[in-house]
């Protein structure tokens, strides 16, 4: 219980020092806020004007002094409202939250399981002709950029065969329908998928290698056990601890190429956001998103931790030891 | 007699990129049923090679490239994969040598027992394989065996991996047991209880055992029959007492000489000269031919084919060819053990080093502590090789680290007195004060030089390092210079200057470490386990190298070892430690001949003699 408060304590610093990163990095990044509340209106604007409209969004203040009413407004649970929206900025991320959590968390259930797949299936074709296709193959899909290969996907499914959307989540004025988000999802997540399953796949390809190199290999080899099983039973319940960390570890990879992907599908989820937050300096929504990317890391690293001890008898506490 | 295990002409062969290396050449064999046959060589004689490839076990690197392994009659080389399942385990079955490594370690060990157990017998019912593991456990001697089950390796003693390991090869009631080096990684007393037990097991089950090893002593323990292997060639084979004690085999003469239970009471151990040959590249004729002071001139043309000497006793040597000349063969141990050695335990030196109420302590999780040394005192005195025994974890090492400033000693004092005047070790300030000229004048050497030497600095660089440090002055012009004399002065040829630690063998290796540390002109010279990695043969080697250098330079020298044989033969006076407690210190003689406290005699006990006779006793 005591380690469980520790860890929520350290939870809590981190996102504290996160703020404070986000806050002041964003603020000295070149760029007006007041276009993106004000439109083009801004340019005409007076000296006087401007200094009202600064005032009336509270930007006129010290830096630290802005970060701590922002601070003082968040721990309420008020995040401000969105300069460009003019909502309240926890409802326009509520909107978009979702397709991002089903399009990453899709993502990431796919990569997840195809690698390990495909890395144990190369492991035990090493040095065969599949495992170097496979291996051959990788290399290349790791290479294309993501957005490109989003390109060419829209060009060949969407625009010459006409199969799939092209972009955005659902069909406009069709909301809700099951099979027609899944039919908007597939591009999307082929994507994201074919841009990092290879990744993952390779490092549980090596590590499997490298435990099929140990010694309780030859033992169980010479204990009479089959092959399928030495790598399923043995090898693979050593490689899992790793590979979970290193899959929490990632989620902030993964979903950095889910906000690119967005992009390129024009998919309302949080990266689009994120991106035009960032560059029209909607400060507020800047912050929240930014504070949701990390909580979700820092809870993935937490999750790795948990995980890993169940799996690894040597890295539970003394208490079973 | 049909043997159970049949080995003919097998040949096993590693594709490097250097090219081939025969690890195992035209090896033959047999096992019968109850028997114990050792396979006594050093490293990379191709011993494991030839274990894994009975077991058809070798990596991918390596191939069977002839001859045959036939069990009961049915030749196993020829075997699909899909048949070798059934075989391993249930037939033939093997205990590896580290039982850390050799369990998987997320497994509990009763998992992996059942394991064994379920895969020869498809379809049998939880409860019996439970049933059936408990039982394993009980047999190899494992008390509380439905409680241990339930523990993961890293929670068993080493000793007790071992066992658990024996049981886990024993799950398929196999007829052949290969035991690849299974004592080695233990202490002294485990490896008696361990021999002890494959030999309890033996008789119960009636298996055969190819027991590997390259202790000649622990072969004499077990073994019915010996066979020498050296660089892939069985080069003798005979039953025990044939081996032992009319050994026909210049090499087998050699290893038995290098055994410091012969050179009890002599100057030197008769080390076998130079290394073994590399296996990419055999030297024509007989491998053995270079390092053999009996070699004929037909050695360096022709492998010796084996030579009949009795039923049982076999041997590759010319020596045994008729028209050979007749050699005496070294009579071993000639000089009895009362003979005298000029002990220098009388003659009481000056004190350099003392050591008083050393306690030292690790910090564990949750405020608890390990009393790794408690209360340890010790004086060792000027020019006196002082060695200190103990099992694994009885404070030995940190007891050397103490005395070299690495750890700083919860309580205590450590005295030492270089010059006259008496400074303390752990007092902080003198420590300040004159710290250059105590690192200088103490020298440490450690057990693993492959690590212990920077991988990326060659090997003049290394030796020379030392002093650049403390800006010695050269005495011989240059460091160069310098590091090619220290050289020279260890026995390491000049033309290894430019080479890196990676590029040289083991010997070679702890050479530059002793090179290297004794360029310092120390005062006290370390030593925690300095042969402990190394062979049978090399050990010897190096032992002289420490007892002619100490004579010339004169420097005291703390021996820490776990080979009791070693230190007898080193060692002016020994001391014995037993979970962190120095239980007894004598000089050596008188510790050997007349062991005060228990623990020593149950060290002295457990012991392997090179002796078939005077084991046999004790099974």
């Amino acid at each position: 219980m005591k380690i469980f408060f520790k860890k929520i304590m350290y939870y809590i610093v981190s996102i504290f020092i996160l703020s404070i990163a986000v806050f002041y990095i964003s603020r000295f990044a070149p760029g007006d806020p007041l276009i993106s509340y004000y439109g083009e209106r801004v340019e005409k604007m007076g000296p006087q004007e401007r200094e009202w409209a600064e005032k009336k969004l509270g930007l006129d203040a010290p830096l630290s002094m802005q970060y701590i009413r922002w601070l003082e407004k968040a721990v309420h649970g008020d995040f401000g409202i969105s300069y460009k929206y003019k909502r309240d900025v926890k409802e326009v991320v509520a909107g978009r939250i979702g397709n991002t959590l089903l399009l990453g968390g899709m993502g990431f259930l796919l990569i997840f399981a195809l690698a390990l797949a495909l890395g144990v299936w190369c492991a035990w074709q090493e040095g065969k002709p599949a495992d170097r296709i496979a291996c051959r193959l990788g290399v290349v899909t790791g290479c294309i950029p993501e957005f490109w290969l989003a390109l060419m996907l829209i060009l060949i499914f969407s625009v010459q065969l006409k199969w799939l959307p092209s972009g955005g989540a659902y069909t406009v004025w069709q909301e809700g329908g099951l099979a027609d988000r899944i039919r908007h999802l597939i591009l999307p997540l082929t994507v994201v998928t074919i841009s990092h399953v290879w990744y993952y796949a390779y490092m549980v390809r090596n590590r499997m290698l490298d435990e099929l190199g140990a010694d309780y290999v030859l033992m169980a080899r010479a204990k009479g056990l089959k092959e399928g099983r030495v790598l399923l039973k043995h090898c693979l319940r050593n490689v899992l601890p790793s590979y979970f960390s290193m899959m929490a570890i990632s989620v902030s990879h993964i979903l950095g190429g889910t906000y690119v992907v967005e992009m390129v599908f024009s998919y309302p989820g949080l990266g689009t956001l994120a991106y035009e937050s960032a560059r029209y300096k909607d400060y507020n929504l800047l912050m929240l998103v930014c504070m949701l990317s990390g909580m979700l890391v820092m809870a993935g690293n937490m999750a790795a931790q948990a995980v890993n001890g169940r799996v690894d008898p040597r890295m539970r506490g003394e208490r079973d030891a | 007699m049909a043997g159970l295990l049949e080995v003919q002409n097998l040949s096993i062969s590693f594709f490097t990129l250097q090219g081939e290396a025969e690890a195992v050449r035209k090896v033959g064999f047999s096992l019968g049923a109850g028997e114990t046959l050792a396979l006594v060589g050093e490293s990379g004689c191709g011993k494991s090679a030839l274990c894994k490839g009975i077991m058809r076990l070798l990596p991918a690197t390596a191939r069977i490239k002839s001859g045959s392994v036939c069990v009961k009659g049915v030749d196993i080389t020829r075997c699909r994969e899909r048949d070798m399942h059934k075989l391993r385990g249930s037939r033939i079955s093997m205990v590896f040598q580290d039982s850390m490594t050799a369990w998987n370690p997320s497994i509990t060990v009763g998992a992996q027992i059942a394991e064994a157990v379920k895969a020869h017998r498809p379809g049998i019912s939880r409860a019996e394989t439970e049933r059936r593991t408990i039982e394993l456990l009980e047999l190899v001697g494992i008390d509380r065996a439905r409680e241990r089950m339930g523990q993961y390796p890293h929670q068993f003693s080493g000793g007790m991996r071992q066992r658990g390991a024996i049981a886990a090869a024993l799950a398929g009631e196999p007829e052949i047991l290969l035991a690849d080096e299974p004592t080695t990684a233990l202490d002294v007393t485990i490896q008696a209880q361990i021999l002890d037990l494959l030999q309890r097991v033996k008789k119960k089950l009636g298996m055969g055992i190819l027991f590997v090893t390259h202790d000649l002593g622990v072969a004499a323990r077990v073994a019915d029959r010996v066979a020498v292997m050296y660089a892939g060639k069985i080069v003798e084979i005979g039953a025990a007492e044939e081996i032992y004690y009319a050994p026909r085999h210049p090499y087998t003469w050699g290893l038995l000489q290098a055994h410091p239970f012969f050179a009890r009471g002599e100057e030197t151990l008769r080390a076998i000269p130079g290394m073994p040959p590399a296996l990419l590249h055999p030297p024509k004729g007989d491998a053995f031919a270079w390092r053999n002071p009996y070699a004929l001139g037909i050695d360096y043309e022709e492998e010796p084919p084996m030579f009949r000497v009795s039923d049982t006793h076999f041997a590759a040597t010319w020596l045994l060819d008729s028209r050979a000349p007749k050699v005496e063969p070294p009579v071993l141990g000639k000089v009895s053990k009362a003979a005298k050695r000029e002990g220098k335990e009388e003659t009481g030196g000056e004190i350099l080093l003392d050591v008083q109420h050393l306690t030292h302590l690790f910090p564990l999780r949750r405020g608890k502590e390990i009393r790794a040394v408690d209360n340890v005192s010790f004086q060792i005195r000027k020019g006196e090789i002082f060695g200190l025994v103990g099992e694994s974890g009885s404070g030995k090492s940190t007891v050397a680290r103490c005395i070299m400033n690495i750890y700083r000693p919860y309580s205590g004092h450590i005295f030492y007195s270089p010059e006259g005047e008496r400074m303390d070790l752990c007092d902080r300030a003198a420590l300040r004060k004159n710290r250059k000229c105590l690192q200088a004048s103490r020298q440490l050497i450690f057990q693993d030089s492959s690590s212990s030497l920077n991988p990326r600095m060659k090997v003049g660089e290394l030796i020379a390092e030392p002093m650049k440090i403390h800006h010695f002055v050269p005495p011989r012009g240059s460091w160069r210079e310098e590091a090619r004399f220290q050289m020279h002065y260890v026995g390491l040829e000049a033309g290894c200057l430019e080479q890196y630690p990676g590029e040289l063998s083991g010997g070679q290796r702890q050479r530059v470490a002793i090179a290297r540390a004794l360029c310092m002109e120390p005062k006290l010279l370390v030593a925690d386990e300095p042969i402990a990695s190394l062979d049978v043969s090399i050990q010897a080697q190096i032992v002289n190298l420490f007892k002619h250098l100490q004579k010339e330079h004169g420097f005291s020298f703390l021996f820490i070892a776990h080979d009791l044989a070693m230190v007898e033969f080193l060692c002016d006076r020994v001391g014995v430690m037993s979970q962190g407690k120095l239980v007894e210190v004598a000089a050596t003689r008188e510790l050997f001949q007349n062991p005060q406290h228990p623990y020593t005699k149950a060290l002295l006990d457990a012991m392997p003699v090179p002796q078939p006779k005077a084991n046999r006793g004790l099974v």
